[in-house]
């Protein structure tokens, strides 16, 4: 079963504490461990750093974490009208989010930009 | 904008203004000297350049981070927050503007400290019990992870800290919010033997990564210590635990410099924002 958990925060960096905040809790309730936790953290302020730079005149930004048995998924999204690829392979900035989860993947489609990633935790 | 120190304050804290008043005044400070120094720095951008430039302004850091001391954090941590500021004003530093340098670097670096005390959330003084916590966890994360060979979940901390879940929580997020880099990572110096061992490889991978992400000054500009961390967990694959026993420090040692890293790495990508 999976429960599915929604913030939509304004556009800014200075959100991003909450966003954290929100991912660390539902992850520690998955027991993910310690580390794993940090790792999130990392990857979720890189996303939304990332989109938030490509914002444009995007007002809000949108999280959703989905919880399914030992694993979370964040999709994080913002409203950007032909703005194509949200992110290089080729980056820091992808190498960080793929090296933190278990799977990153770009959205861009119905005038969003997404990146979307899953972790699994209790790995120790 | 600018303050210098003045002579009330050298009463005030003998020890700590005699310091950096000498310096500022000049009376230490070769300006020729620190002038053709930025000249150099700014044609070249040579690191080691950048680090001498550093070393002869930290005692502006350290006069600066002292008048907010009186908030709970340690001096010491302070400075280094200082010093990040002091980093992005000697980057930024334009020699064409007709201005000292200490009159530029002051607004930056205390902008960076009050940050700092900002990015803490709503509490602008560091509550002493989180400090603790953090502390006391510290300790608990690393016994555990001894005990059991992994990293420890949240509630494995909380049974053995003897604190409920949210607190443990609670004191994760002060722990990186807090932290601080180490800009006293020996750079090669006669203390950093260890360091420079297993160089040759991953310096590689490095220069991929700089030339791929054109973030070559900002890696380069970072002290060694903390884009070896970068490189072993982004591109060498290995966690902070591994991290922590290669660089012989505690795991939530690696997780402050890995996290204060990327929060300097990322400056720029996003305006200075402040809720409301």
């Amino acid at each position: 079963m999976t429960s599915t958990v929604q913030l939509e925060i304004p556009a800014s960096g200075a959100y991003l504490a909450v966003v954290r905040a929100a991912a660390t809790g539902l992850a520690a309730q998955l027991q993910f461990t310690y580390e794993e936790i940090d790792d999130l953290r990392i990857a979720v302020d890189e996303a939304c750093t990332q989109l938030l730079a490509r914002r444009g005149s995007a007002t809000t930004l949108n999280v959703a974490y989905h919880l399914n048995d030992a694993e979370l998924r964040v999709d994080v999204s913002i409203e950007a009208p032909d703005r194509g690829d949200p992110l290089a392979r080729d980056t820091f900035a992808w190498q960080i989010l793929s090296a933190m989860t278990d799977e990153v993947r770009e959205q861009a489609e119905a005038g969003r930009l997404g990146l979307s990633f899953r972790k699994a935790g209790g790995r120790g | 904008m600018t303050e210098v120190p003045n002579a009330g304050r050298v009463h005030q804290e003998p020890d700590a203004a005699a310091n950096g008043a000498t310096q500022l005044n000049g009376r230490s400070v070769d300006r020729g000297h620190a002038k053709d120094l930025f000249r150099r720095f700014v044609e070249t951008r040579n690191p080691a350049l950048r680090e001498e430039l550093v070393g002869l302004h930290l005692p502006l850091v350290e006069y600066l981070a002292r008048r907010f001391r009186n908030r709970g954090e340690p001096l010491e941590d302070l400075v280094q927050v200082g010093t990040i500021g002091l980093l992005k004003a000697i980057d930024r530093f334009d020699l064409e503007r007709e201005v000292e340098f200490s009159t530029y670097a002051t607004p930056t670096i205390v902008g960076e400290l009050k940050r700092h005390f900002r990015d803490k959330g709503w509490a602008v003084r560091v509550p002493r019990r989180l400090q603790e916590l953090n502390l006391s966890l510290n300790k608990v994360v690393a016994e555990l992870s001894q005990e059991i060979g992994r990293s420890p979940t949240i509630a494995e901390i909380a049974t053995k800290a003897h604190l409920t879940e949210e607190e443990v929580l609670e004191g994760l997020d002060t722990s990186n919010a807090y932290a601080v880099v180490s800009l006293d990572a020996p750079a090669g110096g006669e203390d950093a033997p260890a360091v420079s061992e297993h160089i040759g490889a991953e310096d590689e991978g490095l220069e991929a990564l700089e030339y791929r992400a054109s973030l070559g000054p900002l890696i380069a500009g970072l002290p060694e210590r903390e884009r070896r961390i970068l490189y072993l967990r982004f591109f060498g694959g290995m966690t902070q635990s591994q991290i922590a026993a290669r660089l012989g420090i505690s795991q939530m040692h690696v997780s402050r410099l890995l996290n204060r890293t990327l929060a300097v790495l990322r400056e720029g990508l996003l305006e200075d924002e402040e809720i409301g």
